[in-house]
C-alpha cells in the first residue's frame, strides 16, 4: 500500500516536471526557432555598434611645402537633458563662455523637450548639439569644468539617488559626439584666397559630416582632398564599452591626398603685399598681379584684390570672393598690339623698320576717328609698339588683313578657355570675321572689340618669352599621400607654337624698347635685368559707350628679357592718381620684380651702368634683320 | 561473502575521496581560468582601445603641432615677424651676391670611347 502511495508520488512528480521541461522546451523552440529571425536582430542591435571614422581632408601646399590649407579634428559638444535635470541655469553658466554662446540660448536648449520616437511613443530627447568645431584644447577645459560641477548645494545632505544623478550629470550630461567633426583651416589667412577657396560643411550619411569645397582648388579638386570614411562594426557591453575582441569589421578612414601647387607663398606675399600699397595709392575697383614661369607656364602667383579671408568666406562681400583674373573680361587695350605686330611680323606682312604714317593722332577709318594718345608722325613698327602708337597698330592690322588677326587672335588663345583648374573661368569674347564690322579691323589691334580675361592675356606675353609657344596654365605640380608618396604628377604642357622663334626674337627686340625712357614704361625699367614688356590703358565700356574716365591699366612684362625667367602682370580697374598703365602699373611691376629676383636669385643680365640703349623709334632707314616668314 | 561496506578500512575509502577531490579540483579550476582567461581578455581589449584611443590622440596632436610649425615657417608669418621685430632687413641686390662659376667638366666621350676600343677584344669589333 505504501510502495503504491509512493509510486503515485513519484508518478505526479515526474509528470510535474515533464510539464514543466516540455514548457522550457517550448519556450525554447519558440526562442530559438520560430522567433529566431526577430531576436535575433533584436540581440545584435542590442549590442552591436557601428562607428564612422571621418577622413582627414587632405592639405594644399605650396611649391616649396608651405601650409596653404589643413584640417584640424574638432569635437562636437552635445548635452544630455534628461541627465541634466534641473540644473540647466547653473549648467548654461559655467558652459556659455566656453562655448561662445549666449547663456539665455543655451539655457533653453538645455531644457527638456518631448518628442515623438519612431514608433510613436512619447519620450523626452537625450541628445542636443550645443556647438559644432570646438577644438580639443576647449573640450578639455569644458571636461574639466563639467567634472568640477559645483551644485550649489551640501552634497552631504542629499540623497542617495540625488547624488548619483549629481554624479551623472557630472560625467555623462555634457559629451562630445564619437564622430569628430572637422575643421578648416587656412593659416596665411586671405593669401592666396582665390586660388584655394573655400568649403562648407554638409550633413552626410551616418552622422559623418563631409567638408565640401565651394570654391577655387577645394572645389576642383574636392573629391582627391576628401578621402573616404572608415568604419567599424563592433559590439559593446552594458556600459557601451566596445568589446574589442568582438570587433566585426574595421576598415580605416583614408585620408585625402596632399595637393602641391606651383604657387610659391613667398612669391604670393610679395605680390599681395605689393598690389595692397597699389591699391591705398592709386584706389582702383580691383587690381590683379599674376606671375608665371613662361617656360613651363607654372604660376606663382595669382592675385586678385580686394580678396577675401577663406577661414570666414562668409564675412567678405560676394565681389570680393569673385577670382576676377578668370571671370572678369576686359578690353584688353594696348596690350593686345602683340598679337597683331607679332602676326604681321610672322607673316611677313611688316618688318621692324617698316614705317607707318601715324596721321599725327587722327586717323579716319570706315566712318569713325581714331585717336592717338599723343600725335606721332612716321613711326617705323618698333617704335608703334614703344610708343603704343593705336593708329600705327590699326594699319598693321590693316595690311595684316582679317583672317590672319582673327587666325593669330585664336592661335593666341583668345576666346578659349585657357584651361586652368579653376572654377568660375571665362571664354572671353572674339568675334567670327563674319560678324566684324568695317572698323573692325582697326579697332581690334589696338585691343578694343575684343574682350580678354587678364590670365588669356598673360598667356599671350609668355608665348613671346618662350620662342612663341603657347604653354597651358599650371597650377597643380602633383597629388601625394600623407607619407609624401608622389600619387599623381602634372607637367608643364605646350599647346602650341603661334610665331616662329626667329620672329618672337624681333617681337622681344621691339617690347625691350617699351621700358626705354622713349617707350610708355620707363618706369618699369629694372637696374639689373633687361625687361620686356607692354603697357596698356583701355576705356571702360559702360551701357554700350566709352566711358570718359573709367580705364582698365595693365603692364605685362618679362624678364630678363632674352633668357626670361618670370612673367609678371599687373592690371587696374578704374585707378586714380593716374590711369596710363605705364604710369600706375608699371612700378608695381618693377617692384614685385625686383623682389622677386632677389628671392629667387636670378641672375642679372645687365650692370646697374650699362643701360640698354632703345632702338631708334622713327624711321632712319637704317635696315634690321627681318622676319623670315 | 562480501564484506559489509560499513567494516571497510578507512585507507581503502581513502583513495575515491582524493579521486573525487581531484575531480572538484579540476572542475574548479578549469572553471576559475576560463573565467581568468575571458576577464584577461577582456582586460587586454580595454588596453587595446586605450592605446588605440592614445594614438589617435597623439597622431592628431602631432599634426596639430606640425601645422602649428608650418604656420610659424610660412613666408607671411617670417615677414611680420621680421616687421615686428623692425630688424631692418631688406632683400639682398643682385651686385651683393658673388656668382661662382663652376670649371667645366673635362669632355669624357673621347676618353671613353678610346678606352671602349681598347678593352674590347677584336673580334667584337669587327662584327
Amino acid at each position: 500500500m505504501t510502495k503504491r502511495l509512493q509510486w503515485k508520488r513519484v508518478l505526479l512528480l515526474l509528470a510535474l516536471l515533464g510539464l514543466a521541461f516540455a514548457g522550457l522546451g517550448y519556450r525554447l523552440v519558440d526562442l530559438q526557432v520560430l522567433r529566431h529571425e526577430e531576436l535575433a536582430v533584436k540581440a545584435q542591435q542590442n549590442t552591436q555598434r557601428e562607428f564612422w571614422q571621418p577622413p582627414r581632408r587632405g592639405n594644399i601646399l605650396d611649391a616649396r611645402g608651405n601650409l596653404l590649407a589643413t584640417s584640424l579634428f574638432v569635437k562636437t559638444v552635445c548635452a544630455d537633458p534628461v541627465l541634466i535635470g534641473n540644473r540647466q541655469a547653473a549648467v548654461a553658466h559655467v558652459l556659455a563662455p566656453l562655448l561662445q554662446l549666449d547663456e539665455s540660448d543655451l539655457y533653453q536648449r538645455l531644457l527638456p523637450r518631448l518628442g515623438k520616437n519612431q514608433k510613436g511613443e512619447i519620450v523626452t530627447n537625450r541628445y542636443v548639439v550645443l556647438q559644432h568645431k570646438v577644438s580639443d584644447e576647449t573640450w578639455q577645459k569644458i571636461q574639466m569644468t563639467m567634472t568640477n560641477f559645483a551644485a550649489g548645494v551640501d552634497e552631504r545632505k542629499l540623497s542617495r539617488t540625488e547624488r548619483a544623478s549629481l554624479r551623472d550629470l557630472r560625467s555623462n550630461a555634457i559629451f562630445a559626439d564619437p564622430v569628430d567633426d572637422q575643421l578648416r583651416v587656412y593659416p596665411g589667412g586671405s593669401l592666396a584666397s582665390h586660388v584655394l577657396g573655400f568649403t562648407a560643411t554638409e550633413a552626410g550619411t551616418n552622422r559623418v559630416a563631409r567638408i565640401v569645397g565651394r570654391d577655387g582648388i577645394e572645389m576642383v579638386l574636392n573629391s582627391a582632398l576628401s578621402g573616404a570614411a572608415g568604419w567599424r562594426v563592433t559590439r559593446t557591453d552594458r556600459q557601451k564599452r566596445e568589446l574589442v575582441t568582438l570587433r566585426d569589421e574595421d576598415v580605416q578612414a583614408r585620408d585625402g591626398l596632399n595637393v602641391v601647387l606651383t604657387l610659391d607663398a613667398a612669391i604670393q606675399h610679395i605680390v599681395e603685399t605689393n598690389l595692397a600699397d597699389a591699391l591705398q595709392k592709386h584706389t582702383p575697383i580691383s587690381i590683379t598681379g599674376i606671375v608665371m614661369r613662361p617656360r613651363t607656364g607654372e604660376i606663382l602667383a595669382l592675385a586678385t584684390l580686394p580678396n577675401y579671408d577663406p577661414n570666414n568666406p562668409g564675412g567678405s562681400p560676394l565681389d570680393a570672393r569673385r577670382d576676377r583674373v578668370i571671370s572678369d573680361l576686359m578690353e584688353p587695350g594696348s596690350t593686345f598690339k602683340i598679337v597683331v605686330v607679332s602676326g604681321a611680323l610672322n607673316e611677313g606682312a611688316v618688318r621692324l623698320t617698316d614705317t607707318f604714317d601715324c596721321e599725327q593722332g587722327h586717323f579716319a577709318f570706315a566712318g569713325r576717328v581714331l585717336h592717338d594718345h599723343e600725335p606721332y608722325g612716321l613711326l617705323t613698327t618698333e617704335g608703334i609698339v614703344t610708343k603704343s602708337s593705336n593708329i600705327g597698330a590699326a594699319k598693321i592690322g590693316i595690311r595684316l588683313g582679317q583672317d590672319h588677326l582673327y587666325d593669330y587672335a585664336c592661335d593666341f588663345g583668345f576666346g578659349q578657355r585657357t584651361g586652368i583648374p579653376l572654377p568660375g573661368e571665362a571664354r572671353g569674347i572674339l568675334y567670327p570675321v563674319k560678324d566684324w564690322s568695317k572698323v573692325s579691323i582697326a579697332q581690334i589691334p589696338m585691343g578694343h572689340g575684343i574682350a580678354v580675361t587678364r590670365l588669356q592675356m598673360i598667356l599671350a606675353m609668355c608665348a613671346l618669352a618662350n620662342d612663341g609657344w603657347l604653354m597651358r596654365p599650371m597650377l597643380i605640380n602633383r597629388l601625394e599621400d600623407q607619407n609624401g608618396n608622389v600619387v599623381r604628377q602634372y607637367y608643364p604642357q605646350r599647346v602650341r607654337q603661334v610665331i616662329s622663334d626667329s620672329t618672337d626674337k624681333l617681337v622681344v627686340d621691339a617690347l625691350k624698347t617699351v621700358v626705354s625712357p622713349e617707350g610708355t614704361a620707363a618706369g618699369a625699367a629694372m637696374k639689373y635685368y633687361t625687361v620686356a614688356g607692354k603697357t596698356g590703358t583701355a576705356q571702360k565700356v559702360e551701357n554700350g559707350t566709352y566711358a570718359e574716365h573709367k580705364f582698365v591699366s595693365s603692364f605685362i612684362g618679362f624678364f630678363p628679357a632674352d633668357d626670361p625667367e618670370l612673367c609678371i602682370s599687373v592690371v587696374m580697374d578704374e585707378p586714380k592718381e593716374g590711369y596710363y598703365g605705364g604710369q600706375v602699373c608699371g612700378p608695381v611691376f618693377k617692384e614685385i620684380a625686383e623682389r622677386c629676383a632677389s628671392y629667387l636669385n636670378i641672375p642679372p643680365d645687365k650692370t646697374s651702368e650699362s643701360p640698354g640703349a632703345p632702338a631708334p623709334l622713327v624711321a632712319a632707314g637704317t635696315a634690321r634683320p627681318a622676319s623670315t616668314q | 561473502m562480501a564484506k559489509n561496506r560499513k567494516n571497510q578500512s578507512a585507507a581503502i575509502r581513502f583513495g575515491p575521496a582524493l579521486k573525487a577531490l581531484g575531480l572538484c579540483l579540476l572542475i574548479a579550476g578549469s572553471a576559475v581560468g576560463y573565467v581568468w582567461q575571458k576577464s584577461r581578455i577582456y582586460q587586454l581589449g580595454q588596453q587595446i582601445r586605450q592605446r588605440e584611443m592614445r594614438l589617435t590622440r597623439l597622431q592628431n596632436n602631432n599634426q596639430k603641432l606640425d601645422g602649428q610649425l608650418s604656420i610659424l615657417r610660412l613666408p607671411v608669418m617670417l615677414d611680420r615677424r621680421a616687421r615686428e621685430l623692425n630688424l631692418g632687413l631688406a632683400p639682398a641686390q643682385p651686385n651683393q651676391v658673388l656668382r661662382l662659376t663652376e670649371p667645366a667638366p673635362p669632355p669624357p666621350a673621347d676618353r671613353t670611347l678610346t678606352h671602349q676600343l681598347a678593352v674590347r677584344p677584336a673580334t667584337e669589333m669587327t662584327q
